[in-house]
């Protein structure tokens, strides 16, 4: 406090004086003029973008976006009708897609599926056919076969796990 | 395909193989040595006539052939049996030869069970018949050889395979 009576009121009236002084000055100048001539590339070729990203805690950031959020936001299909599909294709090189993806290795499985299952069906209808003989001989020879030993005991293997039942067995 | 490997061909791994499946794995391997026979002579009179500019017709000279024939079934048989338990035609119908305690042929065995093969023949085919009578699914080569036929068919992982091509179910 001024030790002066009446001080604080010319204090006051300074005080309102210039902040009436800058909002003039403020009200005259014409940002957008002034920003017209300042040389933006120039300034922004003197900054190290660089240095700033460094000092930028990226995990920070990232830690803080909520990326669901942002992905509901997203109209995927907008997007992808806005891709020209063609011309990704063409983009693509083929011939090392088929080197890394080694797709003459999956070809080659499924001509392999193809023989193996033929050899499936050739060997589950033998087996049938196996237990349908033994069958009807134990029936004309009036025996049980069901003590006999399956075969070498050490190749007898534990049961296996259960299978899940085939779509058709599945349905009734 | 008409029939996959069925729960009931699980676990068979091992089992004594039937009389079908053995029948049919015995066919395939004499179709098959038959066939690389009249292969081999056709490129060995081939090669001769290149050479000496003579038709040659091996198969006229009937005690060569047949020596020829014996000889070579006798390979074509003791030789796979003892390097891996099994034939082409028992590896195309998934069946193997073992010793009756279940280990890996060995080599005399393979060269007994080959050579006692024609006896099962000779005595009007009555060698055979202990594959339906027998509890252990031995044939007169089988006895004399110490030696048992065994599944060695994956069918589990031939269900597997088969489930994995099936056409996934619709939501009910």
């Amino acid at each position: 406090m001024s030790p002066l009576p009446g001080a604080n009121r010319m204090e006051q009236l300074v005080e309102s004086i210039a902040e009436r002084v800058v909002n003039l000055v403020l009200d005259a100048i014409d940002i957008n003029a002034i920003v017209g001539q300042v040389d933006v590339d120039g300034l922004i070729d003197r900054v190290d973008v660089q240095k700033i990203i460094d000092r930028v805690d990226v995990d920070e950031i990232v830690s803080r976006v909520d990326v669901e959020k942002i992905i509901e936001r997203v109209d995927v299909d907008e997007i992808v009708s806005r891709v020209d599909v063609e011309k990704l294709i063409q983009r693509v090189d083929i011939d090392s897609l088929v080197q890394q993806t080694e797709l003459g290795t999956i070809i080659a499985h499924s001509t392999s599926g193809i023989a193996s299952e033929a050899l499936d069906v050739v060997r589950a209808q033998g087996v049938g056919l196996d237990d349908f003989t033994a069958r009807w001989v134990n029936r004309i020879l009036r025996r049980s076969s069901a003590e006999w030993p399956k075969g070498p005991e050490k190749l007898l293997m534990a049961p296996p796990a259960p299978v899940p039942p085939l779509a058709a067995e599945a349905s009734p | 395909m008409s029939r996959p490997p069925t729960p009931a061909d699980m676990g068979r791994q091992g089992n004594y193989a039937g009389a079908v499946t053995r029948l049919v794995a015995f066919a395939a391997d004499i179709g098959a040595s038959w066939g690389i026979f009249t292969l081999a002579l056709a490129g060995l009179g081939f090669a001769i006539n290149l050479v000496t500019g003579k038709q040659v017709n091996l198969t006229s000279r009937q005690i060569l052939a047949l020596i020829a024939i014996v000889i070579w079934e006798f390979v074509y048989f003791a030789y796979q049996w003892a390097l891996g338990g099994k034939t082409m035609g028992m590896a195309l119908l998934g069946i193997r030869v073992v010793a009756t305690d279940g280990d890996p042929i060995t080599p005399k065995q393979a060269v007994i069970r080959t050579l006692t093969l024609p006896l099962s023949f000779l005595l009007m085919g009555l060698g055979f018949i202990g594959i339906l009578l027998n509890k252990d699914r031995h044939a007169l080569h089988d006895r004399l050889a110490k030696t048992v036929v065994v599944y060695s068919w994956d069918a589990r992982a031939a269900r597997l395979r088969w489930l994995a091509k099936q056409e996934p179910v619709p939501p009910v």
